[in-house]
């Protein structure tokens, strides 16, 4: 299941349903796309996840996932930052800093959204903490699924990315960009 | 010591206090048996009364200053919490454990505390703005986070062995004999459940045990007297024969 | 100068569990023994159940000598050594390691001795793993098995015996070599979760039996019992209970009045004449330097320090190195894949906090060639064993598998429900001696009198890599039939680093050309000097070394007491150079 992802996205294939998924515009009150991200969502600050806005999301989304990820890293790429789904259709985004405390609720507005494991083996958004001297790229991938997939706690980017194979009918992203100095 | 000014003392009883507050917290841990409570009043009193009865002053530091024992307070605090499953680290005095560890059997890692709790307070400065010690618990768990993957600059070497270091020694503090000075009443061994040590265990203890019918003896090896105490090597002081490390 | 003593018999360098055993046919064969221990005597009363001092810090050795040279080690010749542990695993004592050891007390399967006869007999010759240096023992079980009697009852093992005469008893192992006789005990008692173990293992069609020990299940030998008191791994014994030689062998020999133990002796070089053989061992001891001159030498200071003994002794007659001509001293080395294990998480207490890791529950039914290997890709196999072992800061360290982060309050609801409840089985597997795997001398780090510490330059190969992974799969396998709800593995590769089970290095055989001893354990080269312990030891099996190496210790020592007059004073053989 893991290769025939990955060999689906090497090819350019998306994980999309019958038709090619709506581009969605992903936006970001903090984040500037191509640009360097604030501190604040780095562990050079406060290390919060980054606000995100969306739009022409298709009338028919049933939820929505995002996910984190820097090719630049990782064995095998790509290093994972972030992965959050079940988020409901009506969102128009997703808050600033999301709660990293599992006992705490999720905001009004993303109620029931779940988050995943990423490759800090955490179930929270952790910011870029590249080794020094190169810039790295941080893709914040938004996907609109057609479905309510009643998806379960602990998912990785490859587990989610299985599951919502073929049900992918909006999908964009915002890149930003960090690098640390040599100390 | 951590002398604790009485001005902190309030502090941290008024944050726990009104902090949110799970409904179960604060009842003192009775093995097995937790109820729940419905009166937040005397629930956050008594939260307050639990935290005032760790932080009363006793003897004095060994080994840390005073700065770096309220860091080590601090960070054994969000490690092993005290929380609706019972009190944690705090209780079970694994701070003073360490801090009299680093003048005998961890003295090899005393300037790894050094130069390891200066990085994490200077990193908790730079990165969220205030000293360690004065972020909420959510914020401290952040950094905590941070140190633990790596990702917290200014260590020598790589903050996650740092981090590593002070878990296994807050897990030494906590579930280590009380002869040490952690593990203090025994909160470790109840929370994990062990029964205490005993020199002879019969097969009718064992199936007593089995049937979940063996309670604690809450007793350190060292109650017994028929054992040394000299090989604990409780105290840094020196010996004609090289101890053991 | 180094003050000369007076001269001995035979000299043993390293009284733990095989020098320990040798010293008591010697004695009582009324030759003049003098034990040369590094550590000192500890009684009962060092021995408190307390897990900090056991199993996180240094033990309460007295005197720090192995500590201060514990191996380097790499994986192969051309990666670069890593850091080096803080603890070595062996114990300065009189009775050495044997006073913490775990205690499993295993006989070798009959395949053990045989592996390359068998092997081609059974696969044909292709089936010999590539680049491994195995041979055949000189000898088969049943040459050890009347040694393997005597220790059993001389130190005293509790177990139970499947195989007394041919005569295959079900409650013990049926793949077990034909033995005279029961043990001199029944095994340790049982506990429901060893029992709820055994019946799963019976409801695959496996064949479960008790493991032997080398710990009183009973008052023997006026000693008492084993109390279960859960400080067995890592700990000594309150009660004497664990069979260490310090309260076995060791102080019978002493009654014969023709054993002298001296404590505190750091030996640091063996001696020699023009002539190649052995005139006795130098040591110090707080900083004075003594030569205790000896008729025969008997190496016992476990397998690194063995061979470094050897490597540091040069000489003109030996420039490489006492008994090295052949360039042997070192080779063949390899430790037993035991850490490629598995864990597993039951939705239940086991209630393990008062056992020991020798009182468990052991399937042969995969080890060594009891299964027929003709559709696999690999020989040998692995023991499986399942042990009743848990004190609380082990405990507070269990793997979340995953569930929950390593601390925090979602930690410590994890560590409350599950603190007695997961359960580890290390899997020993049947290694091979390897061109590739030796042990030689650090070129740089040296030990605080500044002599270079021993190297381990090992790593594990196809055919182990290939075992452990399969022997994973039967342990989950067995794992899950009694009710594991979640399984972890151990990576199977990897350096093979320092470790407890370390064999070869002066392997026993008949060929001189690759081995340093001969099959009574005699150096090829120098023929008053013996050795004792695993690194004689030419493949392991699929179970823990101590027992063996006791066995065979116990027949080098009576081959010498026979033949004393030749070997003591024997010409000097063609193959020293």
């Amino acid at each position: 299941m893991k290769s025939a992802v990955c060999a689906a996205l090497l090819a350019g294939v998306t994980l999309a349903a019958q038709t090619a998924p709506q581009k969605i515009a992903v936006d970001s009150p903090t984040l500037r796309a191509d640009q360097t991200m604030p501190r604040d969502h780095t562990p050079d600050g406060r290390n919060i996840s980054p606000p995100l806005t969306w739009s022409n999301v298709p009338a028919s989304t049933k939820e929505l996932a995002v996910v984190c990820e820097d090719p630049d890293a990782g064995n095998p790429p790509p290093f994972v930052h972030w992965v959050i789904y079940g988020i409901p259709a009506t969102a128009k985004g997703l808050p600033e800093a999301i709660p990293i405390d599992p006992a705490a609720a999720m905001p009004a507005e993303i109620a029931g959204a779940i988050q995943g494991v990423s490759g800090f083996r955490r179930p929270i958004y952790r910011g870029p903490a590249p080794p020094p001297g190169k810039p790295h790229h941080y893709h914040f991938v938004v996907y609109a699924l057609d479905a309510n997939l009643n998806l379960k706690p602990g998912l990785t980017r490859a587990d989610l990315l299985a599951a919502i194979q073929g049900h992918v009918i909006g999908q964009g992203e915002i890149v930003a960009i960090y690098e640390r100095k040599a100390p | 010591m951590t002398f604790i000014s009485r001005r902190d003392l309030l502090k941290r009883a008024a944050v726990v206090g009104a902090a949110a507050v799970p409904a179960n917290a604060g009842r003192p841990f009775q093995g097995r048996h937790d109820e729940p409570d419905d009166e937040p009043e005397r629930l956050a009193l008594r939260e307050t009364a639990l935290h005032g009865e760790a932080m009363a002053p006793r003897e004095p530091l060994e080994n840390l200053t005073a700065a770096e024992a309220d860091l080590v307070e601090a960070i054994v605090a969000r490690l092993i919490p005290t929380d609706a499953n019972g009190p944690g680290a705090t209780e079970a005095r694994a701070a003073h454990y360490i801090d009299r560890a680093l003048g005998g059997a961890l003295a090899s890692s005393r300037q790894t505390y050094t130069s390891g709790l200066a990085a994490l307070d200077k990193y908790s400065r730079s990165s969220r703005g205030k000293p360690f010690t004065e972020l909420s618990a959510t914020d401290q768990d952040s950094i905590l986070i941070d140190v633990e993957t790596g990702a917290a600059t200014g260590f020598t070497g790589s903050s996650a062995a740092f981090f590593n270091l002070v878990l296994n020694h807050t897990h030494q503090g906590t579930f280590g004999d009380p002869y040490y000075g952690g593990n203090a009443n025994f909160t470790g061994w109840d929370l994990v459940g062990y029964p205490g040590i005993r020199t002879m265990v019969t097969a009718a203890d064992q199936q007593r045990l089995e049937k979940k019918d063996l309670r604690s003896n809450h007793k350190s090896a060292y109650d017994y007297e028929a054992f040394t105490k000299a090989t604990a090597q409780n105290r840094s002081r020196r010996s004609p024969h090289k101890e053991g490390a | 100068m180094a003050t000369r003593l007076k001269d001995t018999d035979v000299v043993i360098i390293g009284l733990g569990a095989v020098g320990g055993v040798a010293a008591l046919p010697l004695a009582q064969a009324g030759l003049e023994v003098i034990g040369l221990e590094a550590g000192t005597w500890l009684t009962r009363r060092d021995f408190a159940p307390d897990e900090l001092r056991n199993n996180y810090r240094g033990w309460p050795q007295a005197v720090q000598k192995a500590n201060q040279e514990i191996p380097t080690s790499r994986a192969t010749a051309s990666s670069p050594t890593g850091p080096r542990g803080n603890l070595h695993p062996m114990q300065n004592a009189v009775g050495g390691t044997s006073l913490h050891y775990w205690a499993q007390s295993w006989r070798l399967n009959p395949w053990d001795f045989k592996v390359v006869s068998e092997t081609k007999r059974r696969y044909g010759a292709s089936r010999i793993p590539k680049g491994s240096t195995v041979e055949d023992w000189p000898f088969g079980l049943d040459e050890l098995e009347p040694y393997y009697d005597k220790v059993e009852y001389e130190v005293g093992v509790s177990g139970q015996a499947g195989n007394i005469g041919g005569k295959i008893d079900p409650r013990g192992n049926p793949f077990e070599g034909v033995r005279k006789r029961a043990y001199p005990m029944p095994p340790l008692r049982g506990n429901e979760f060893l029992e709820k173990m055994a019946s799963a293992a019976r409801t695959i069609g496996w064949s479960p039996f008790p493991g032997p020990a080398a710990v009183n299940s009973r008052s023997y030998q006026n000693r008492s019992g084993c109390m279960y008191h859960g400080f067995c791994n890592r700990g000594g014994c309150h009660v004497d209970a664990k069979n260490s030689t310090a309260v076995t062998t060791i102080p019978r020999a002493q009654a014969t009045g023709h054993l002298k133990v001296v404590t505190r002796a750091h030996v640091t070089t063996i001696e020699v004449d023009g002539d190649g053989r052995t005139t006795g061992v130098n040591y110090v001891t707080d900083g004075v330097e003594y030569f205790q001159p000896a008729k025969v030498v008997l190496l016992a200071s476990f397998t690194y320090e063995n061979a470094r003994l050897l490597l540091l002794s040069k000489s003109k007659a030996y420039p490489n190195g006492l008994s090295n001509n052949h360039k042997q001293v070192g080779r063949h080395y390899f430790s037993h894949h035991q850490g490629a294990g598995v864990t597993a998480l039951f939705p239940f207490n086991l209630n393990s906090w008062y056992g020991l890791p020798a009182q468990g529950v052991a399937v042969d039914n995969w080890a060594d060639d009891n299964f027929d290997h003709s559709g696999l890709d690999f020989i040998g196999g692995g023991n499986l064993w399942v042990y009743s072992d848990r004190r609380p800061i082990g405990a507070a360290g269990m793997s979340t598998f995953g569930r929950v982060p390593n601390w925090g309050s979602a930690w410590k609801a994890f560590i409350k429900e599950n603190a007695d409840r997961s359960n580890s089985a290390y899997l020993q597997k049947s290694t091979l001696p390897y061109e590739d795997n030796f042990l030689d001398l650090d070129p740089v780090v040296k030990d605080p009198l500044g002599y270079p510490v021993c190297r381990v330059t090992a790593e594990y190969k196809d055919n182990e890599r290939k075992i452990a992974a399969f022997i994973q799969d039967k342990m989950e396998q067995w794992y899950r039939e009694a009710g594991a709800v979640a399984i972890q593995r151990a990576p199977v590769g990897g350096a093979m680093g320092v470790s407890t089970h370390a064999y070869g290095g002066t392997r026993m055989g008949d060929n001189p050309d690759t081995n340093v001893v001969d099959r009574w354990g005699f150096s090829h080269e120098a023929p008053n000097l013996g050795v004792l312990g695993a690194s004689v030891m030419g493949t392991s099996g699929a179970r823990n070394p101590t027992l063996t190496a006791q066995a065979l210790a116990w027949r080098t020592a009576e081959h010498l007491a026979k033949n004393w007059n030749a070997i003591s004073a024997g010409s000097r053989r063609p193959s020293v150079l």
